[in-house]
């Protein structure tokens, strides 16, 4: 409990502290200006949502392979919180694309359209597990759709890849770009520190989801012990 | 919008986001821990 | 080698059953087909009336027309189970779980199948597009495209059939999965009605072809997870 909660205030110090970095140290893109500075939260909010979802397809394939609903309670921890950063990522992306492309959308870009159909994918996840009320049902259920969730993910990928292409438009300028090895090192190491410090907040919020799943449970549990005793 | 608009709405949201979302959390663990303690 | 024979009989055996439940209510399948060419006629309005403009979109409208009407089909057959205790019995056993998965399924793709060629036949009257020219890869692409519905809808219809709000959550839970499968189809049959003038084709149907076997050992692999309710 208590090194939760030094892990706790070494994210929150870390995102501080990264996104001060980002925001007022390093310097802003030569082509891109400042609008550049919003894809350091963007991708470390990809990065972490598909961590997340990997998570949460595990975590299923645990329960269903040893039927212990605590691996049941990590991936629910992963799909809610892989929900919350994939909304980051797609954010990030808008408001990086209306400066950078002039619209907010551009849908052959394939980070973009992917993290949209993970969010809807997830979504239908918590709804799913919103609706069974039994938790063993709720878990076999969630964990059968995490996982062709998760195998669906790198089709729909590649597909959009495919077809941006196929399409042989001008190259549009992709948010990945300080990935590319030619980038200068002040870029990738802030982009290194903000995905170290939101991995941090990531780790902490993972683990009071899953006390909270736990303790959810148990209050399941005990309230369905009380109803058949108030039955006899 | 300036680009500093933009700027500041995507980290106002993400940041801002996390930092509510910390605290929904703490606030359905209390939650539930008082349900724990009340019978 | 004789267990995989066992497993194919049952599976055969399924498909054959919900088949011919099909046929007998005649009247349900009758209905999803009239309503694909309803949607068929909306997206005349909407788009219309200009023919080129729908020309361009008539793949597209193609496909969402069938997938649309693909989730009350596959709907549809999932209710069948919940009269006769006959799959809960054959559930017990394990080798036919598999078999259950791939004997509705089957019987989806041949709905799907059916559902697809006339929807296809539909939009080249209603669409002016000329698809007895290019029909060899249509046909392949509406195989694809149906067998890769009935893998996805089979399976979803399977986790939603004792769901409450199942009307909505079985399209919401299929629909974003069956992306890259409606792309796939969409660029396919863009390509084919054009002669391929680019030579995307094949390209387009392997993206169907990895999808649909993808999703076919997905289901074979977790559908039977869901049968121990």
């Amino acid at each position: 409990m208590m090194k939760t909660r030094v892990l706790g205030v070494a994210a929150l110090l870390a995102v501080a502290a990264a996104t001060f970095v980002a925001l007022a140290v390093v310097p802003a893109d030569l082509n891109q200006g400042d609008a550049q500075r919003i894809m350091y939260p963007h991708v470390a909010s990809a990065w972490l949502a598909y961590l997340s979802f990997g998570v949460t397809a595990l975590g299923g394939i645990a329960w269903l392979w040893k039927r212990d609903l605590r691996y049941d309670a990590v991936a629910l921890a992963g799909a809610e919180i892989g929900v919350m950063f994939t909304a980051f990522a797609i954010w990030g992306g808008m408001m990086w694309g209306r400066p950078v492309w002039g619209v907010f959308w551009q849908w052959e870009d394939p980070r973009l359209t992917t993290t949209a159909l993970l969010l809807a994918l997830y979504v239908g996840y918590l709804l799913l597990r919103r609706l069974t009320d039994d938790p063993e049902r709720r878990a076999t259920r969630a964990a059968v759709v995490g996982v062709v969730a998760a195998v669906d993910i790198p089709i729909v990928h590649f597909s959009v890849e495919w077809w941006r292409g196929l399409h042989q438009t001008a190259t549009i300028a992709s948010p990945d770009r300080v990935l590319d090895p030619a980038a200068p090192m002040a870029f990738v190491g802030t982009l290194l520190g903000m995905l170290g410090a939101f991995t941090l907040a990531w780790a902490y919020l993972m683990i009071r989801r899953y006390q909270l799943a736990r303790a959810e449970l148990a209050r399941e549990e005990r309230a369905r012990v009380e109803l058949l005793a108030a039955a006899r | 919008m300036t680009d500093a608009g933009f700027v500041i709405a995507a980290y106002g949201v993400i940041v801002g986001g996390l930092a509510l979302y910390t605290l929904n959390l703490w606030r359905r663990l209390r939650a539930v821990s008082r349900d724990d303690r009340a019978p | 080698m004789s267990v995989l024979r066992a497993e194919a009989r049952v599976a055969l055996a399924i498909a054959r059953k919900d088949a011919l439940a099909e046929l007998r209510g005649r009247h349900a399948t009758v209905s999803t087909l009239f309503f694909a060419a309803v949607v068929l006629l909306l997206f005349g309005f909407a788009l219309g009336p200009d023919a080129a403009r729908l020309a361009a979109a008539a793949p597209g409208l193609l496909w969402l027309a069938v997938m649309f009407a693909g989730i009350l089909a596959v709907n549809r057959l999932h209710l069948l189970e919940t009269d006769d205790g006959a799959l809960e019995q054959l559930a017990l056993y394990p080798v036919a779980r598999r078999a259950i998965y791939a004997g509705k399924a089957l019987a989806g793709f041949g709905a799907m199948l059916l559902l697809g060629l006339l929807v296809l036949g539909a939009v080249g009257v209603l669409f002016a597009v000329d698809i007895a020219a290019a029909w060899p890869p249509l046909l392949a692409t509406v195989i694809l495209g149906a067998l890769g519905v009935a893998a996805v809808g089979t399976f979803y219809a399977g986790v939603t059939v004792r769901l409450r709000a199942r009307e909505v959550m079985l399209p919401l839970l299929m629909l974003p999965v069956l992306a890259p499968l409606l792309l796939g189809a969409v660029k396919a049959t863009s390509a084919a009605l054009a002669g391929d003038p680019f030579g995307e084709l094949a390209a387009w149907l392997q993206l169907m072809v990895a999808f649909d076997v993808v999703m076919i050992v997905a289901g074979l692999a977790t559908y039977g997870f869901l049968l121990d309710e």
